[in-house]
């Protein structure tokens, strides 16, 4: 099976949580036989790498140098996670099972590549924009708002890591149950799950032609 | 190739939907390229009333949902748009088996979209660069400029080639993007002169009374009522023509300086020499050019300058700052009359020799309509940006994406 994991930090660029979990989640799946490919951002060490892990790292920086705010930043980064994930594609006759997306960054990116490329993906929640905004509904994180939306409704599963993330990702953006796995990142046998919520998506997205 | 050359047109507006120039741009090149034998897909926002999908005089045209939630400001809707714009086309390209040649963008305002099709498809991206920040705002001053400045960049630097449609263009965007000169191709703006045919035998004397009395001469001007188009210019020329000839100010159009403006013309004891439309239809404006003896165009700065064209199309003789695309449309003495930017003496000199002399307005008519049958018609047009299609394919052809 081959992998591609779209996440907006990764070591050595830790913003928060995400960034360990995904690692983890990488060598673990590289364990298990899964190529993995990690697309992510950093500012200068652009490029493809090859980590001793296993896992092949894509970092792309952002072209548009200067900006409004995180928004506006995340916009003109994902045309570079689709051109990491597309040279990605065709470097491997474009075959990859499946994208796993990390919160709500580069859903635009996924989105576009489930459109283009038949390639399915995963909406990995971490966080949602209702509560790291504490309720604020400006146009500003109506805007994320509509993005983690758009992520949902196209995402062939949503994995979440509590049965409380499952409950108000079902509260807030009506998603079917049936849609979401829960699965507690480190808990016994929970790559397993992901292995078997993974092994769920391969080829199931088939545009008629 | 053994099909049809296929292209792909990205923009932000389309018939009926119309904000500037890009729309009935990409509408000419769109129909003219179809009747080229071009397969031609586009790509744009959508408008109440417009089908989302529908096949417009051989141009298939699809309209997707343009953001409608509320966003923080203009650019940010802007690349919001985009991701809807990018989702539906690579959908679109993806029902297609990938049968689309090129991506072609007209402006920064899909420059998200394209470039991010450009390489989940591979295939090569050609942009039109109708205007740009660093000229808008003579300068760029803040953040919010700046960002947009390098989407522009970044649009330019992933294009094959970068289209301009005026020399004047062509070297404003290689000095503003610091691009190699042979990324840069001119294939400039057209106009149809279909319709003022329609408008050339009909009688106007009638029309004409609502906007000045027989013995006065009508001079024209069209466009925003902004600094950039020069407006306060004709203004300050106005008492200079009226020593010389008895003539009417018909000043069409809307924009920030229009009370100013009436303002300055009333303590001037102007008012009855001046006339204020606003906004006019189309077809009002093509009998209003007809009408007019002389069609001044002062603007300050002018990526190409469309309404001096429009002008030259209904026979209306043409006085022009000589700047931008202006400088180049028209030929002086020969297909217009040029004047220095931003001199009211020098313009008044212009529209006097016009409106005095004429035979000589008469050559210059006849000659700029002549020029523009020649030089801006859509069909040439269409063939030269086809011509750059093929040059473009013949390279990609070689390419390893190919």
């Amino acid at each position: 099976m081959r992998v591609i994991i779209l996440s907006w930090e990764y070591p050595p660029r830790i913003v928060g949580q995400l960034a360990y979990y995904v690692k983890e989640l990488g060598v673990q799946l590289v364990k298990n036989n899964v190529e993995v490919y990690v697309v992510t951002y950093h500012d200068y060490l652009t490029g493809l790498y090859n980590e001793p892990e296993g896992i092949k790292t894509f970092r792309v920086a952002n072209p548009v140098r200067t900006h409004t705010g995180v928004l506006t930043w995340v916009l003109t980064l994902n045309q570079e996670v689709e051109r990491a994930a597309s040279n990605i594609y065709y470097g491997a006759n474009k075959h990859i099972d499946l994208i796993d997306a990390h919160d709500w960054h580069f859903i635009p990116a996924a989105v576009t590549l489930k459109k283009a490329l038949n390639i399915p993906f995963v909406y990995s929640v971490e966080s949602l924009e209702e509560h790291r905004s504490h309720g604020a509904n400006s146009p500003f994180n109506m805007a994320i708002k509509s993005i983690e939306w758009l992520g949902m409704y196209e995402a062939e599963k949503l994995i979440v890591k509590s049965e409380w993330m499952r409950d108000e990702v079902s509260r807030l953006y009506k998603v079917p149950l049936e849609k979401v796995k829960v699965i507690q990142p480190k808990s016994a046998g929970w790559i397993k799950e992901v292995l078997e919520t993974y092994k769920s998506l391969k080829g199931r997205v088939d545009y008629e032609s | 190739m053994s099909r049809e050359l296929t292209v792909m047109m990205l923009t932000w507006e389309f018939p009926p939907r119309i904000i500037g120039g890009i729309s009935p741009h990409v509408y000419n090149l769109s129909k003219s390229l179809a009747k080229n034998g071009v397969k031609v897909y586009v790509v744009t926002c959508d408008f109440p009333g417009a089908p989302q999908h529908e096949v417009i005089d051989g141009v298939e045209v699809f309209r997707i949902d343009s953001y409608k939630n509320p966003s923080p400001d203009f650019a940010t809707w802007v690349y919001l748009m985009n991701v809807n714009m990018q989702k539906e086309a690579a959908a679109l390209v993806n029902g297609l088996d990938g049968k689309v040649d090129i991506f072609h963008a007209h402006d920064w305002l899909v420059a998200t979209a394209s470039i991010g099709l450009k390489h989940v498809f591979r295939k090569p991206l050609i942009a039109t660069m109708h205007s740009t920040e660093i000229g808008r705002r003579n300068g760029i001053h803040f953040d919010y400029e700046r960002m947009i400045h390098e989407t522009e960049a970044w649009l330019t630097y992933e294009a094959w080639k970068v289209i301009c449609c005026s020399g004047y263009m062509v070297s404003h965007v290689q000095w503003a993007f610091g691009l190699p000169a042979d990324k840069l191709v001119m294939v400039p703006n057209g106009v149809d002169v279909e319709p003022y045919g329609k408008v050339e035998n009909e009688d106007l004397s009638s029309f004409r009374s609502k906007f000045a009395m027989p013995d006065e001469k009508i001079v024209l001007f069209v466009g925003r009522l902004v600094y950039e188009k020069g407006v306060h210019v004709l203004v300050n020329a106005i008492p200079k023509v009226l020593e010389k000839v008895n003539a009417k100010f018909v000043v069409v159009g809307n924009g920030y300086m229009k009370e100013q403006l009436s303002n300055i013309i009333n303590y001037m004891g102007l008012a009855q020499k001046v006339i204020f439309t606003g906004f006019v239809d189309d077809e009002t404006l093509r009998k209003l050019q007809k009408c007019a003896d002389v069609s001044v165009v002062p603007s300050l700065f002018e990526p190409f300058g469309i309404v001096a064209l429009e002008a030259m199309a209904a026979k209306s003789p043409v006085v022009v700052s000589d700047t931008g695309g202006l400088s180049e449309i028209v030929e002086h003495d020969v297909t217009g009359v040029k004047v220095f930017p931003e001199n009211p003496e020098s313009l008044a000199w212009g529209i006097t020799r016009v409106l005095t002399d004429e035979d000589h307005a008469k050559w210059l008519r006849e000659n700029a309509y002549k020029r523009v049958c020649e030089k801006y018609n859509w069909n040439l047009i269409a063939q030269q940006t086809k011509d750059v299609y093929e040059t473009v394919l013949k390279e990609y052809s070689k390419s390893f994406w190919a």
